[in-house]
């Protein structure tokens, strides 16, 4: 991939401003969120791994606020959050715990829940442990450990170790995001945009990634993530109504890890044929229409 | 206005798969069951003018997805007709829809109702509040909920008046006087709607399967449900479940102010259809078949299950192709236009949502049937249900269609809609092109329509009232092309422009040779195959020696033919005394068992025959239906032949008369006047005749496919 990476010196003009902002604090550790509009019903749209923050739902507050109050705020880790230096402060419990957080502080007593990739982790903890707070929960490219299907070519490299070679996923690498972050950064979000003429959602996430740093994410890559049998007890505890929306090209999380968590916590399995990694930002229409029906059919 | 009604019930595109009745302090009530999916969707009657028919344009859609339980009202259809006004009180019939739903083993039920009907299930919901998943209120009734519509207010109903004008006639002394007259009037005032006829007829034969005094006790002296407002707004404020009301602004029969009182105190959706009168379920079926389907998936999710949506540029090149079955002839011409377009788009993926017999050919080809064709309402069995012998009132049959066209839409929607096609065409493809152009919202693909003959045209002996109904189908289509011309990305004509007919779509109408110019491209004509070269080598080939003169005899795909073929059978000894080395071949189709005709010896039946044409082109003589496609097979090839078109078949006596005439090709016969002797005769003027007919062009499915290739 041969794209210049310039990062705009400054975010882009916004379709829709916050109404409300403002930070929660959990151990020391601040947390930025915003909220959109007044509307009676809230939608929470979680965080994903700290690589990116909040903008990434950029192709969706603006219409999502038109029919819904919507709250988001910057993972632990990139945006206008806090970037803790010890491991367990990633912990996807804590990531919960933030969102759990934000609901508080928002006087937010229940929400539908939104998450994106590792979103899907946090929101699972979230729904099956405080089924109180979520009406319904709709996970795109869940990175869900629970089950589907692995890539081996990911697999042939460790995270850890020193490797030969920086080709292709062995970058996916400590030392190689060590020496050389933007190069990382470049070849992932080109491995989530699959599709063809998506230059600019990459530019965004580039962008995005490089607010944050190569250390803060080696961090983050020590806190606790969910173990296999662990997810699939937490997706067969969900009671809320489950959309799975997952793209059958996606090369981070292969689409039977959606086919899983759609089949362990009885929802429903949009699938995006041709989509990558992120539907939600490379198809925005196509997704915002399928959110949209999925929110006001909730109880 | 005198609106015919046929004497008996037309072909349903579904019927029940179980029936019965209730019994209730001796009335006896009658209930149908269609489907057996985990939710009951229960449709209340309205009032004895009707009777459960009225729902033949959403049972056989909503069955797909739901168990679906209609009933007669007392008073009307299967149903008794109980002698005490007492038996037609609203709590009665709203007791029978709970009967029938225990007698059918629902615990809960979506309800419907139309008008009457809303009360009923209104009513249910609000006694019963653990059986009542949904209330449907369309056009929704409740006596004293609100005053009733000023049109019943206007004269007294039981008192004799001086006038029978207008609403005067809700007076039970004309209903005794002239009930159908009452009927007419009526339901033209609940189908304000221009161009209704049918189902004005409709509504006016179910009135009359219920009769006047059926009508008198349930509308004018069973006891009101009622006795205040008051407590009409209470009953309705106990409805605990979703409730969602549609109302027709032009309704002549129940207020506004009433359906917006229904959802005002149950909290329900108020959906308004401007335009619409008491009736969207019959006029509006597309629209309000799909309210129901949302409302009923908003109450009762269905099952979870995968959806697939393909990004735009990952989407393969798809064609959903929609023959008409009416007759083999749309089937072969559209294969061949099928397979010029895809030598221009060669990654072109061509789905076919047909019905036998057009099956037959596609699988024949090798052509992909799309999967949901298994679940079309037969329309060939239709056609065949409404012929005599020889005979087929077209204009009649296709109208007589409505219900299987609705359900046949239905289908295709939700194929559309699940799957994205980026071109549709349709190939008389009737339900296609008219629902199409009514409800306009749901055209998301290029749409070609494909037709041979522009114009309904009214038989002489129909007399007035057919001459004002096919004018008033052409005004509808004139209408429907000016008002939406984005529906039809093309039209194309089979044939050339002095093959469409000079004649009148009707009074005041366009002269549709000057109309179809305006609106149409003509393709020349499209005949499926390459004209025969080698004539004797293909007689060889079929077994035909030279010194033989071979008649094929053959009615085309339908199974309308059959008295044909028996009537030519009969006249083979006396032709065969005449031609001494003639061989007869007839050929069944695939709709009629040849077993079931007279055997000769010396005459051979064959059933289907796939390459007839071939067998078309390498005869000597001809004897077929007035059917385009088979007679134009025979004029490309120069063939000799008679025709016989079917009694009342506009088609085939104007249309199809009108073209072989240009192409001075074949010899009109009349089954009416033609029996074996003159038959036999005029095999033998016939039989070998050189001909000399105006040429057919071959290049008719190239020159379509171009037409079509531009919109992928």
């Amino acid at each position: 991939m041969a794209l210049p990476l310039t990062t705009a010196p400054r975010e882009q003009s916004r379709a829709r401003y916050p109404d409300d902002e403002g930070y929660v604090e959990r151990d020391g550790v601040r947390v930025f969120y915003e909220v959109y509009g007044t509307n009676e019903r809230t939608v929470l749209l979680l965080p994903t791994w700290s690589i990116i923050h909040s903008r990434q739902w950029k192709g969706q507050i603006p219409y999502l606020a038109r029919f819904f109050r919507v709250v988001t705020f910057d993972g632990r880790g990139n945006g206008r959050s806090d970037r803790p230096t010890t491991p367990s402060a990633y912990d996807e419990a804590e990531f919960a715990a933030d969102a759990l957080a934000v609901l508080d502080a928002t006087a937010t007593e229940r929400a539908a829940i939104v998450g994106y990739s590792l979103g899907a982790q946090r929101g699972l903890i979230l729904a099956a442990e405080h089924p109180e707070r979520v009406e319904g929960a709709l996970f795109i490219g869940a990175s869900y450990p629970g089950g589907g299907k692995a890539f081996d070519e990911r697999a042939r490299f460790t995270w850890e170790d020193e490797l030969e070679t920086d080709e292709g996923w062995a970058k996916y690498n400590k030392h190689f995001w060590l020496r050389d972050y933007p190069g990382f950064v470049d070849f992932f979000f080109s491995r989530i945009f699959a599709e063809p003429h998506s230059t600019k959602e990459i530019e965004d996430c580039v962008g995005w990634a490089l607010e944050t740093t190569a250390e803060t994410l080696v961090t983050a890559q020590h806190g606790r993530t969910l173990e296999p049998e662990e997810a699939r007890a937490l997706a067969g505890r969900l009671r809320c109504p489950l959309l799975v929306v997952h793209g059958t090209r996606d090369e981070i999380a292969h689409y039977t890890r959606g086919e899983a968590l759609a089949d362990h916590g009885g929802g429903r399995l949009f699938l995006v044929e041709g989509g990558g990694h992120a539907p939600h930002a490379r198809d925005p229409v196509a997704f915002n229409c399928v959110l949209h029906d999925f929110l006001e059919r909730l109880p | 206005m005198i609106v015919a009604v046929s004497p008996r019930e037309q072909t349903r595109a579904r019927y029940p798969d179980e029936e019965g009745f209730v019994e209730r302090d001796g009335v006896r009530v009658f209930y149908e069951v269609y489907g057996d999916a985990p939710t009951t969707f229960l449709l209340f009657p309205t009032s004895p003018i009707s009777h459960s028919r009225l729902w033949k344009a959403q049972i056989p859609y909503l069955s797909r997805y739901f168990r679906v339980v209609v009933f007669d009202p007392r008073g009307n259809g299967k149903s008794d007709r109980p002698e005490m006004a007492e038996a037609y009180s609203y709590w009665e019939v709203m007791k029978d829809g709970r009967a029938v739903l225990e007698a059918t083993g629902a615990e809960t039920a979506l309800l419907g109702g139309l008008c009457d009907g809303g009360g009923y299930a209104l009513m249910l919901a609000a006694t019963d509040p653990a059986v009542a998943l949904g209330v449907a209120a369309i056009s929704p009734s409740l006596p004293r909920l609100t005053p009733g519509h000023p049109n019943y207010r206007r004269h007294p109903s039981t008192e004799p008046l001086d006038t029978d004008e207008g609403w005067a006639k809700w007076n039970v002394h004309y209903w005794r006087r002239d009930f159908r007259g009452f009927l007419e009037f009526f339901f033209s005032q609940q189908l304000p709607e221009p161009h209704s006829t049918k189902q004005i007829e409709d509504c006016v034969r179910w009135g009359l399967d219920g009769g006047v005094q059926s009508l008198v006790l349930a509308d004018e002296e069973a006891p009101p449900p009622f006795a205040s407002a008051e407590e009409a707004r209470d009953l309705v404020a106990r409805v605990r479940c979703p409730v969602l009301v549609v109302h027709g602004e032009l309704d002549n029969c129940q207020t506004r102010e009433r359906a917006l009182a229904v959802a005002d105190l149950t909290g329900g959706t108020f959906v308004a259809l401007e335009g619409a009168g008491h009736m969207p379920t019959a006029r509006h079926p597309v629209k309000v078949n799909g309210l129901l389907k949302e409302f009923a998936d908003e109450v009762v999710p269905p099952a979870p299950k995968v959806k697939t949506w393909t990004r735009a540029l990952s989407r393969k090149r798809r064609a959903l192709f929609v023959s008409s079955p009416i007759g083999l002839g749309h089937a072969r011409r559209d294969v061949a236009i099928a397979q010029e377009l895809r030598k221009l788009h060669p990654d072109l993926e061509i789905d076919w949502l047909a019905q036998h017999p057009v099956t037959m050919v596609l699988e024949a080809e090798g052509e992909r049937i799309h999967p949901a064709s298994a679940e079309l309402a037969n329309e060939s069995h239709h056609i065949e249900s409404e012929s005599a012998e020889h005979d087929l009132h077209a204009f009649q049959a296709i109208r007589r269609m409505d219900e299987i066209l609705v359900a046949n839409f239905m289908l295709f929607h939700d194929v559309v809609r699940d799957e994205q096609y980026d071109l549709w065409i349709g190939d008389e493809a009737w339900e296609l092109d008219y629902f199409l152009h009514e409800n306009p919202e749901l055209k998301s693909a290029a749409y070609v329509w494909l037709t041979d003959f522009v114009g309904w045209l009214p038989m002489a002996d129909g007399g007035e009232r057919e001459a004002f109904l096919t004018a008033d189908y052409n005004a509808e289509m004139i209408e429907h092309i000016a008002r939406f011309p984005r529906i039809r990305d093309r039209a194309i004509f089979v044939g050339n422009r002095e093959d469409v007919v000079s004649d009148s779509f009707g009074p005041g109408l366009p002269e549709i040779r000057d109309w179809t110019e305006q609106h149409y491209d003509f393709a020349g004509y499209v005949t499926g195959f390459e004209p025969v070269s080698d004539r004797e080598k293909l007689r060889a080939e079929l077994g035909y020696g030279p010194g033989e003169q071979v008649c094929v005899v053959t009615v085309g795909g339908s199974g309308v033919g059959g008295d044909l073929l028996r009537r030519v059978i009969a006249a083979f000894p006396a032709a065969l005394q005449q031609v001494a080395n003639l061989r007869m071949v007839v050929v069944a189709g695939p709709r009629i068992d040849p077993a079931s005709l007279p055997a000769h010896d010396g005459l051979e039946v064959h059933a289907y025959v796939h390459d007839l044409y071939r067998h078309l082109a390498a005869c000597d003589l001809a004897v077929v239906q007035g059917g385009l496609t088979t007679a134009m097979e025979l004029t490309a090839n120069g063939r000799p032949f008679l025709y016989f078109p079917l009694r009342h078949h506009f088609e085939q006596s104007f249309h199809v008369h009108h073209r072989l005439e240009r192409y001075g090709a074949g010899r009109r016969m009349d089954f009416q006047t033609d029996g074996p002797a003159e038959i036999a005769a005029a095999i033998a003027d016939e039989i070998g005749r050189e001909t000399e007919y105006r040429p057919v062009e071959t290049d008719g499915a190239a020159l379509a496919a171009q037409l079509i290739a531009d919109l992928l």
